[in-house]
């Protein structure tokens, strides 16, 4: 039970009650099986975005709109990673590639672009990721490529490339990323919004980079990239750190960059092998992680079959509680463990719950926006639909302590550290459904619950 | 020193203080002390004596005397980018005139500091404290490889990294880190808002947020988030150490500033800004003994890409009369000594106007420090040169780091190393 419950919550955001209920005996090669059944079904692309207008309006009023349309972007990833007819695992993957290829988004076409990207190569080769991801407009207008011409190289894209993408610090020489810079020149976006190799500005001179000399273009760079063994360590690595914990097994994650080596950087199959493994579920591994905000919510979201009809609260959450989507705070993606935590996102992340099912106001201030003049002040409601039937449905017996029982083993990772019949003082009435309502409640709001 | 604070004698005779909205009965006082006294055990403090309010130490309505934990920095951020061409002006340039026809300040209309720089009009409040001598301006501060993006520029700003380099911690996260390592307090640092911003995260330790310390108690000290501090959390499992550890920091920090908060009334009337309630806040804090060192607070919307010159004249009004309220209570209570208030923002405007009568995205600005105790009062260094720009941006002459530099070492006494990751020898400002 306990791991079906960890294998859903890291390779997805947990399941809803209905979910829990049918699947919490599966055996966990079945899980799998599932995971993957429904990840290779899934729509890999989203509907193209037109590109912007710029008919009407001038500048300013067409990057509002783009603004508003990039929020719906946002508010339909939270809504697919909750749902339950949406791949899981995809949207967990996609996630965890946004934070790796942290791209900063202002534009729907290049949203759902970069998007369509992650989703297609997410699970798939890593090559075929890279390749499409540093192609997109948002990239390399995120980097600056679009300045990067023949004679005035900018470096922008090929530093970020070796050094948060592929390689990591100190596996090459500036020099390298002076010369992987030239090779670069000339991939740009049109002024629509779509990739184009301009040869004119590209710089067909001979390049050394890595120790390999020749008239290099990108995609050379690429697979020279890939041929070194640094690259399969520090991905693998990153992965580790990501699904299954911050303190990386060096034995185990030099086994698995040799096999990513070898199997050409086939991420399913990694991804695979690491749920299939019999450490993954060791005791020290389960319910170690804090959820990062994004996961927290849509973890909520599933299991309390909650949405939102507009963007705005989606929104308002993820900015008050340090994770913007398409917004990371820079290419090096988000920090996440302990740095999602502070006083103040620690008391949202408690408060949330109860806020959000109850329609409480939300006493909140927070920065604005560069351009808007004064701040925002969030004593909003946030707005949502969500419907208990399920969890009142889940559970089976009616004495509180029972029922906290049960819903603590759905809810929770780790057995928290408040007894939990401390739980069950003060429940409301006779009513079985406020009863449990009020104990989904209260387990909500222990720290434990941040933990996966 | 004087405590600003009301006693009060009935016509019964029966004595008490007003604190805050609320009169105070000499016995209730006292069992508040005695309450006080307790919860201030219990968080650990009471080793600290100078902690105690000095209205809770000695003779009960003697004079009231306290002494301050040393210097104190305000940090105000003015977010989107200030454009600081038509803040301190150049008026005797040309070159000022001819790139922004319709956006420049009449020679006339500005308020002239010296023969070359004046300030907008919306700044007059600041005069006052330019004559005093209580304020230094830095012209053309900024960093190599300057970033035309809010976004970057502010992490720049905030983490004091190389343009090229991307840092997860902010400079007064990484001074926490340094010399806070063993404080007990939280709010070593506090940011009033909300959220917490980059530049006060550091690797170990963090600064405090919090906009409205009432609200945030009543959010972290109901009941049952009241009762789960009693947990019995095991240190092994160290995340969940860490969310019980933050709670509970959270609760008695909620706690002790709202009633910090609560102290001292002062006698200035403050704006009824966002920054002037803020700045109000700080004040309170600081004349109430509490042991932060750094408070930060923001104001935003210095984004002014079209119809520039209402909103910037609005926001700069704001900000002064909001600092000035601040500066006139820190002088009451004698305190300029010992407070530094530094304003900065991401980057300057460009010189030329753009077609819609705002500026877009610049380089370099001008930072400005007020205190006491400056060693350069007045201008730092001279204005921008408008001749010689890079792509129609001013050139940066001062890097931030080196004033940075200058608020930890003569300031904050903290390692410039171990905070900057390298040395930066500082302006000697201070």
């Amino acid at each position: 039970m306990e791991k079906i419950r960890h294998l859903y919550w890291r390779a997805g955001f947990g399941l809803s009650p209905d979910e829990w209920r049918e699947r919490r005996n599966w055996p966990i090669e079945k899980a799998i099986e599932e995971l993957f059944d429904q990840a290779s079904r899934a729509k890999n692309s989203l509907l193209n975005a037109a590109p912007p207008a710029r008919d009407e309006g001038g500048l300013a009023q067409m990057l509002e709109k783009e603004r508003a349309v990039m929020f719906q972007q946002n508010h339909a990833w939270v809504s697919r990673m909750s749902a339950s007819n949406e791949s899981a695992l995809l949207e967990q993957m996609c996630l965890f590639w946004h934070g790796h290829f942290a791209c900063r988004i202002l534009i729907g076409k290049l949203g759902v672009q970069y998007m369509n990207a992650l989703r297609q190569h997410g699970l798939g080769n890593f090559r075929d990721l890279l390749l499409a991801v540093s192609q997109t407009p948002a990239m390399i207008r995120y980097l600056n490529n679009q300045q990067n011409r023949k004679g005035r190289p900018n470096e922008n894209f090929a530093r970020e490339l070796l050094e948060l993408f592929t390689m990591g610090r100190g596996n090459y020489q500036e020099k390298d990323i002076k010369e992987a810079a030239r090779a670069f020149t000339g991939w740009n976006s049109t002024f629509l919004g779509d990739f184009e190799f301009r040869e004119m500005w590209h710089d067909e001179g001979s390049k050394t980079f890595l120790g390999k000399t020749g008239p290099f273009k990108g995609e050379d760079i690429i697979d020279i990239i890939l041929q070194q063994p640094a690259t399969a360590s520090f991905l693998v690595r990153k992965i580790y750190r990501y699904f299954v914990k911050e303190q990386i097994d060096e034995v185990l994650a030099a086994q698995l960059s040799q096999g990513f080596r070898q199997s050409n950087y086939d991420i399913g199959k990694l991804m695979r092998q690491i749920f299939s493994s019999v450490w993954f579920y060791a005791p020290n591994n389960l319910g170690k992680r804090i959820k990062s905000p994004v996961q927290f919510m849509a973890g909520l979201m599933r299991s309390a079959k909650m949405g939102f009809l507009q963007p705005g609260p989606v929104l308002f959450m993820q900015r008050s509680l340090g994770q913007i989507l398409f917004n990371p705070p820079n290419v090096a993606g988000w920090p996440g463990g302990k740095t999602w935590i502070d006083n103040s996102t620690l008391t949202l992340r408690l408060n949330l719950p109860a806020f959000l099912l109850n329609s409480e106001e939300v006493g909140l201030r927070t920065k604005g926006e560069f351009e808007d003049e004064g701040r925002e002040m969030g004593a909003q409601k946030l707005a949502n639909t969500h419907d208990l039937t399920p969890l009142y449905q889940l559970i089976k017996s009616s004495k509180p302590v029972e029922m906290v029982q049960e819903l603590a083993d759905y809810l929770l990772l780790v057995k928290p550290a408040f007894g939990l019949e401390n739980l069950c003082k003060d429940l409301p009435g006779a009513d079985r459904n406020a009863q449990i309502r009020s104990l989904a409640m209260r387990l909500m709001t222990l720290p434990e619950y941040q933990m996966c | 020193m004087q405590r600003i604070m009301s006693i009060f004698v009935t016509k019964n005779g029966r004595k008490g203080v007003i604190l805050g909205q609320e009169k105070i009965f000499k016995h209730t006082l006292n069992s508040i002390t005695m309450k006080r006294r307790k919860f201030l055990q219990q968080s650990a403090l009471a080793s600290t004596a100078w902690l105690v309010p000095a209205f809770l130490q000695g003779a009960e309505f003697g004079p009231l005397t306290t002494r301050r934990n040393g210097k104190i920095l305000v940090v105000i951020q003015c977010s989107g980018g200030n454009d600081g061409l038509n803040t301190i002006v150049p008026y005797q340039d040309d070159l000022y005139y001819k790139n922004r026809p319709s956006l420049s300040i009449a020679k006339n209309e500005v308020l002239k500091i010296n023969d070359n720089l004046g300030f907008n009009p919306a700044l007059q409040a600041m005069q006052g404290l330019y004559d005093q001598g209580l304020l230094s301006i830095i012209n053309n501060v900024g960093y190599p490889n300057p970033d035309r993006s809010h976004f970057r520029s502010t992490d720049i700003w905030h983490t004091a990294s190389d343009a090229s380099e991307y840092w997860k911690t902010g400079w007064l996260g990484r001074y926490l880190d340094s010399q806070c390592a063993g404080c007990q307090n939280p709010y070593h640092a506090i940011e009033v808002d909300d959220t917490l911003s980059l530049a006060l995260k550091g690797e170990k330790r963090r600064g405090f947020a919090m906009s409205d310390p009432e609200r945030l108690k009543k959010q972290t000290n109901n009941g049952f988030l009241q009762q789960l501090s009693q947990a019995p959390v095991q240190p092994q499992e160290e995340n969940v150490a860490y969310l019980y550890k933050t709670l509970i920091d959270t609760q008695s920090s909620a706690k002790y500033l709202a009633e910090q908060a609560k102290t001292y009334r002062s006698s200035v009337t403050y704006p009824a800004s966002d920054l002037g309630r803020d700045l109000k806040l700080i004040s309170q804090l600081i004349m109430a003994d509490t042991d932060t060192k750094v408070y930060y607070a923001s104001i935003t919307g210095f984004d002014t890409h079209a119809n520039q010159k209402g909103r910037q004249d609005r926001l700069l009004k704001m900000y002064a009369e909001a600092v000035q309220a601040f500066v006139k209570d820190l002088q009451q209570n004698k305190l300029m000594d010992e407070v530094l208030i530094l304003t900065f923002s991401e980057f300057g405007r460009r010189v030329k106007q753009n077609g819609s009568g705002g500026t877009d995205h610049g380089t370099a600005n001008n930072a400005w420090l007020i205190g006491g105790k400056l060693q350069k009062p007045g201008f730092f260094n001279s204005g921008p040169n408008l001749q010689n720009l890079d792509e129609g941006d001013l050139r940066y002459e001062i890097d931030f780091r080196d004033l940075y530099a200058d608020l930890l070492q003569k300031w904050l006494e903290a390692s410039v190393k171990d905070t900057l990751g390298r040395d930066f020898k500082g302006l000697g400002m201070i």
